[in-house]
């Protein structure tokens, strides 16, 4: 992990590079993905949220154009025509890992988890995922094409993800035992997407005080030194020079303000998600990547949502049984602030102009909300909450539909050919018979 | 090959070339393969423009732009004759030792350059001819990287390599065992020299280890044991964590690797976060790389960590690493420390390479590409201090907003003061702290900012600004410089601060406490590597039907193995520069031993063979030398020749006109590699060089392309005598190596070029700019010594460090 870290930095520092030939670098905050305006960008988030749903009070009684939203689903009132509900997809993944981990494992990868050392509460123990994850699969193909590839091509968000990486709290695989971390650090993230602006910025401020020092300094050497350090004047004035010839190019979306110190912490969760949300709408705004996921804590997740009303921690309630009414209720109310979240990135979205194109960016994005659990109390990979807002992927909106214990590796193969990737198979073929979903 | 080749035609760096030699190779316009071609020769020389005469007849004596040179001509080269009247001296007398070989209009062409370039009156005043001095210089990239470290590394504290060699070992029974570990429960704790364990099925934890910890979680009936399973979880679930330092060799990018079948982490100079996180044990693998960037001659925190499971059948661990220029091997002891030690900043922004061109990297000359990484430089650390701010400048977590801002602007200062190597005047201050405050209330954001500027400003990357005699601050900077590379410590600074490097010894005293650093002994050990010519890494590659098996490996370990005697030398109490040579020892391992002539088990680790076989003598007779100055079949009489005449004589040689491919082995089957080299040296042109050269070189002929000792060559017995003329003129006789590393032991010549050496490298300007007697006075001192390679070390900077600049 280290390793990536490292060379991430190092990569970075290489691209950063302030001198002549590394200026297009830095000018291209905007992203490199203006060159095909011909065709329409399409973008995939994915977001999660653990422990399972309230079936009665998440899917739809009805299939069809006409339906009812039930309580989890309400804040999607406003996005009901874009909306997307499919019931009846499963999690066919076998093997080692208790549910909670192949749940989250085999969710993008719909391939089994290697064997391991992480023992669940059930079950054999297991490892990390054997393949790659969709959305990283469909990122490559995109980075691989001229007009579809972006400054990152992908970035992965979190909100309170525990600080360990272990099979519950990773749901993005860059390929076999290959998971990745998402950045639940708002203020890393910012970093990570506009550092290099603020760099140039803090570089052009100092430089009027550089130029008066090195006047000093010159002037305390000795006269056949002089020359080093008037040739050593001139490359800061050229510096200087190429900074300001940026001074007209301005991003072509307004940076995110973020508040500042906002902590790690558990009721701050709230606060984090938005940071988080804005950035990504910013991030699109600014075509830095077309694929994003975003995960809320972990599987077997223990958010405490005292700003709902609900005090115990989400995973332990959700093993409460279904008599318990309380526990069903608080569980209702946990789910619907997932899904307020959800919402507010669609806003976000939908009041976002395409830059240079028309419409909005959430005329062009397919948000993807799921779970690792169908059900929390029964731990079951049945019927996996897939809820769909968006035209990113062209499918038909404004549906609810109830499908056939559909193994959800179809639903995968769907996203990718929506997203312009026609891949035959993906993760367990055994699991692809019938393609992709037709939606 | 190439590399072979690459290291004839290096410029003589620093003193005169005989000119008798000079002569001959003027003379003949190439010393070897153009014989009876003089014709030709003057052809060329015919074409040649004024400079190009002058550079090829004249700049041996007179210097590259007439200043002179030491030896032979050590006064600037201007005078007030006319243009005809140079031309007709040039004509008549010279070069000295062959008037009448620059006539003509030769001599019209090199006049005129001459007049023009700097003996004229009109081209003094235009280019005013100094003698050496000491020129302005940035931080070479050594220097910047080791400065940013220990920068960073001030707001830190300061670790102890100390005596105990290996990692600490904690042992824990149970699935969770314990932090900190050596308690009342199942813990133990060993120094493990070097993590290589297979501990199979077993557990190395002793039995009632594991009834401990078990009972520790159990309350037991009285009189009855603890249950069995508890037992068995207790034994066959365990953890074992290995933790101190490491100590890195070289600088570059190392390659850690873990095996094991069971869940292991590895943390490296980052006690947050692993290098390597296997704590999920997935599929099949057992061995995990990561590849982290270290400085050489540090010390960085390591911890490793094994979790054996309950389904595991074994458990097994090794820690491995790939060093810079080495093959993949186990971690040995010599290179850890159950000490701690704290992280270390690594700055890893690229630098354009520094100027060697005169055998030592220096920082004269700036260029775009390096202003560009500095500025890549100063974002990396600010981003770093940034990241790390509140441990740097000690903010607490319950620190009022007031106690943060003092704090910071606290932190801010010394920063500056530290990386200026100097107090802030109030002016300073203004400009690069108080300026910057308050401004913002992110802190981060000023902290960055003031670094940022720190680190551009030309205070911080240039080595000394100002003329005239040196303060206690200049010369506490060059002391550390020239010792470290860096910049001063606490008690430097102290002692500067209170006016404790006013004299002469106090200034050697802090030199004394500096050179015990390890960072010193890192240059030293540098030092030893560039005088033996391999401090690049030499490319060995050898015959595999001749020499089967000598594969990359065994170039590795014989690399470690000169390392090893070096390091035997500098470590020890006398630090002998003569012991260098005299050594009659050899340090082999199980893989070298059968190259060399020793029995030792396959995997026997490293071991002092006292009396090695082979007749050896020294480092000039190591296998790693004389196999990198060899062919890729046999041994090179020239090449090793070369090299004890450039570097270890201190004799300038230019390198042979046109490249010549030695001659093929198989064309001679008669002859040996002696008479070989002998006929093709033969013509009279290439004379003047190899008799010396091939006379030093004949004397280690001994010894094959790999370096191991024969007797007989083609049947024939070895002919291994030599000789070699002194500058005085004394000749000298060889018979073997021994002989040959006898004289130089105890040979001026040798010691000169040592101490020669040394200057350039620790201090990185010119010896002639200091005093006029600076190398014969630390020659004396040298010898006086003892020949003591540290106290030199101390004697370089100690004079270096009170010199005055001529402004």
């Amino acid at each position: 992990m280290a390793r990536t870290f490292q060379e991430n930095r190092r990569e970075f520092l290489r691209e950063l590079g302030i001198g002549a030939a590394a200026l297009p670098f830095i000018l291209n905050l905007p992203g490199l993905g203006f060159a095909n305006q011909s065709e329409r960008k399409r973008r995939l988030v994915v977001m999660f949220s653990p422990n399972g749903v309230i079936p009665s009070a998440f899917w739809p009684d009805e299939e069809g154009s006409s339906f009812q939203l039930k309580e989890s689903l309400k804040p999607l009132e406003p996005f009901k025509n874009k909306t997307l509900i499919l019931h009846g997809l499963c999690d066919k993944l076998r093997g080692d890992g208790d549910n909670h981990m192949r749940g989250m494992g085999c969710l993008l990868t719909g391939i089994e988890l290697f064997p391991g050392n992480i023992q669940g509460g059930s079950d054999t123990p297991a490892g990390w995922a054997k393949g790659i994850s969709i959305d990283q699969e469909i990122r490559n193909h995109l980075q691989r094409g001229s007009s579809t590839r972006t400054r990152f091509g992908s970035l992965e968000f979190g909100v309170m993800v525990p600080d360990r990486a272990d099979t519950w709290s990773r749901m993005v695989y860059a390929g076999p035992n290959k998971p990745i971390a998402p950045i639940d650090d708002p203020y890393q993230m910012f970093s990570k997407l506009y550092g290099r602006m603020k760099d140039r910025e803090s570089l052009k401020s100092i430089l009027d005080d550089l130029q008066e020092d090195l006047k000093k300094v010159r002037s305390a050497v000795g006269t056949d030194d002089r020359h080093l350090l008037d040739e050593h004047a001139t490359f800061v004035r050229e510096m200087e020079q190429e900074l300001k010839e940026q001074k007209n190019e301005t991003l072509d979306h307004p940076v995110p303000e973020l508040e500042s110190g906002v902590r790690h912490a558990n009721e701050q969760m709230p606060k984090l998600s938005r940071m988080q949300i804005d950035l990504m709408v910013g991030a699109f705004a600014g075509d830095f990547a077309r694929v994003a996921t975003l995960q809320f804590t972990n599987s077997v997740g223990q958010a405490r949502m005292k700003w709902v009303g609900v005090d115990e921690s989400h995973h332990e309630l959700s093993h409460h049984p279904d008599s318990n009414q309380k526990s069903q209720e608080s569980l209702t109310k946990i789910n619907k602030w997932y899904c307020e979240q959800l919402a507010y990135l669609a806003k976000r979205l939908a009041e976002t102009p395409e830059p240079g194109g028309p419409g909005s960016l959430l005329d062009n994005t397919t948000i993807v909300w799921t779970n690792e659990l169908g059900k929390g109390n029964s731990h079951t990979l049945d019927d996996i909450p897939f809820v769909l807002v968006g035209g990113g992927l062209g499918f038909s909106m404004g549906r609810s539909l109830k499908l056939k214990k559909i193994p959800h590796n179809r639903l995968l193969l769907a996203l990718a050919h929506g997203m312009g990737h026609h891949i035959e198979t993906f993760g367990n073929p055994d699991h692809c018979s019938g393609g992709a979903l037709v939606l | 090959m190439p590399k072979l080749l690459a290291a004839t035609m290096e410029r003589p760096a620093w003193t005169r070339f005989p000119c008798r030699l000079v002569l001959a190779l003027a003379l003949g316009g190439m010393a070897l393969a153009v014989v009876g071609s003089a014709k030709a020769a003057d052809r060329e020389k015919g074409s040649k423009t004024g400079e190009q005469i002058y550079r090829q007849m004249c700049v041996s004596c007179h210097g590259s732009n007439g200043e002179g040179t030491d030896d032979h001509f050590p006064r600037p080269l201007i005078g007030d004759r006319t243009l005809p009247r140079l031309t007709r001296y040039i004509a008549e007398t010279m070069p000295e030792d062959d008037p009448g070989s620059c006539t003509g209009p030769d001599a019209d062409k090199v006049a005129a350059y001459v007049y023009d370039a700097f003996y004229s009156k009109a081209a003094q005043a235009k280019h005013p001819m100094r003698p050496a001095r000491i020129e302005l210089s940035r931080l070479t990239v050594r220097q910047y990287r080791n400065a940013l470290a220990d920068l960073v590394g001030s707001f830190r504290w300061t670790p102890q390599w100390g005596d105990h060699r290996g990692l600490k070992g904690n042992y824990s029974a149970g699935r969770r065992g314990r932090r900190g570990g050596g308690g009342p429960g199942g813990d133990f704790e060993r120094v493990d020299p070097e993590v290589r364990f297979h501990f199979g099925a077993e557990s190395p934890i002793p039995a009632q280890n594991a009834v401990k910890e078990a009972s520790r979680h159990y309350i037991p009936l009285p009189g009855l044991p603890v249950p069995l399973v508890l037992f068995r979880q207790f034994s066959q679930e365990y953890r074992v964590s290995w933790q101190g330092s490491v100590l890195a060799p070289e600088t570059g990018e190392y390659e850690f690797v873990v095996r094991s079948e069971n869940a292991v982490r590895l943390w490296v100079n980052d006690p947050n976060r692993p290098l390597i996180d296997q704590s999920v044990k997935s599929g099949n693998e057992t061995e995990y790389r990561a590849s982290i960037a270290m400085l050489g001659g540090r010390m960085y925190p390591i911890r490793l960590e094994l979790a054996r499971g309950k389904d595991d059948k074994t458990a097994s661990m090794e820690l491995l690493w790939r060093v810079p220029k080495h093959v993949l091997s186990t971690i040995p002891a010599r290179a850890l420390s159950v000490a701690d030690s704290p992280r270390v900043y690594v700055p890893m922004s690229p630098f354009p390479p520094d100027d060697r061109s005169m055998g030592y990297e220096r920082g004269t000359s700036i260029s775009k590409e390096w202003e560009h990484a500095t500025t890549d430089g100063a974002i990396e650390t600010a981003d770093y201090i940034a990241e790390n701010l509140d441990e740097l400048a000690g903010i607490r977590e319950a620190d009022s907003d007031a106690d943060r801002d003092r704090k910071l602007r606290g932190f801010c200062a010394q920063f500056a003061e530290r990386a200026f190597r100097r107090p802030l005047s109030e002016e300073l201050r203004k400009l690069y702290i108080d300026r910057h405050f308050p401004g913002s209330t992110d802190r981060k954001a000023i902290a960055k900012k003031v670094v940022l500027l720190v680190l551009k400003s030309p205070r911080f990357l240039y080595r000394e600004i100002g003329t005239g005699a040196p303060d206690a601050f200049d010369v506490a900077s060059r002391l550390s410089f020239t010792i470290w590379d860096s910049i001063p410590d606490q008690a430097l600074r102290d002692a500067a601060a209170s006016g404790r490097l006013a004299r002469r010894e106090q200034v050697a005293d802090q030199a004394r406490r500096m050179v015990a650093d390890l960072r010193a002994r890192d240059k030293l050990r540098a030092f030893l590597l560039q005088w033996l010519r391999v401090d690049q890494g030499a490319e060995i590659a050898k015959d595999p039907k001749l020499f089967p098996g000598f594969d990359e490996a065994v170039i590795s370990d014989l690399r470690d193995s000169l390392e090893l005697a070096l390091g035997e030398v500098l470590d020890s109490p006398s630090a002998d520069f003569r012991t260098l040579l005299r050594s009659k020892a050899l340090y082999l391992n199980g893989r070298l031993a059968r190259f060399y002539g020793v029995e030792l088990p396959p995997d026997a680790p490293f071991r002092k063979i006292e009396a090695a076989p082979g007749n050896r003598s020294g480092v000039l007779t190591h296998p790693y030398l004389l196999s990198s100055f060899a062919y890729t079949a046999s041994s090179s009489p020239i090449h090793r020749g070369v090299f004890l005449m450039r570097s270890v004589l201190g004799r300038p040689l230019r390198p042979p006109p046109i490249a010549v491919a030695p001659l093929a082995a198989d064309l001679h089957p008669g002859l040996t590699t002696r008479q070989r080299v002998e006929l093709q040296t033969k013509p009279e042109a290439c004379q003047s060089c190899h008799t010396m050269i091939n006379h030093l070189g004949f004397a280690l002929e001994h010894y094959d392309a790999i370096g191991r000792y024969r007797d007989r060559e083609m049947n024939r017995p070895v002919d291994a005598t030599g000789s070699y003329e002194t500058r005085a003129g004394e000749s000298v006789k060889f018979d073997g190596a021994a002989t040959l590393a006898e004289f130089v032991a105890e040979s001026e010549e040798a010691h000169n070029a040592v101490v020669q050496q040394l200057f350039h490298n620790l201090v990185k300007q010119p010896i002639r700019a200091f005093s006029r007697t600076e190398l014969v006075d630390l020659r004396e001192t040298f010898a006086a010594k003892g020949y003591n390679l540290r106290e030199l070390m101390v004697e370089i900077a100690t004079s270096s460090a009170m010199a005055p600049r001529k402004p």
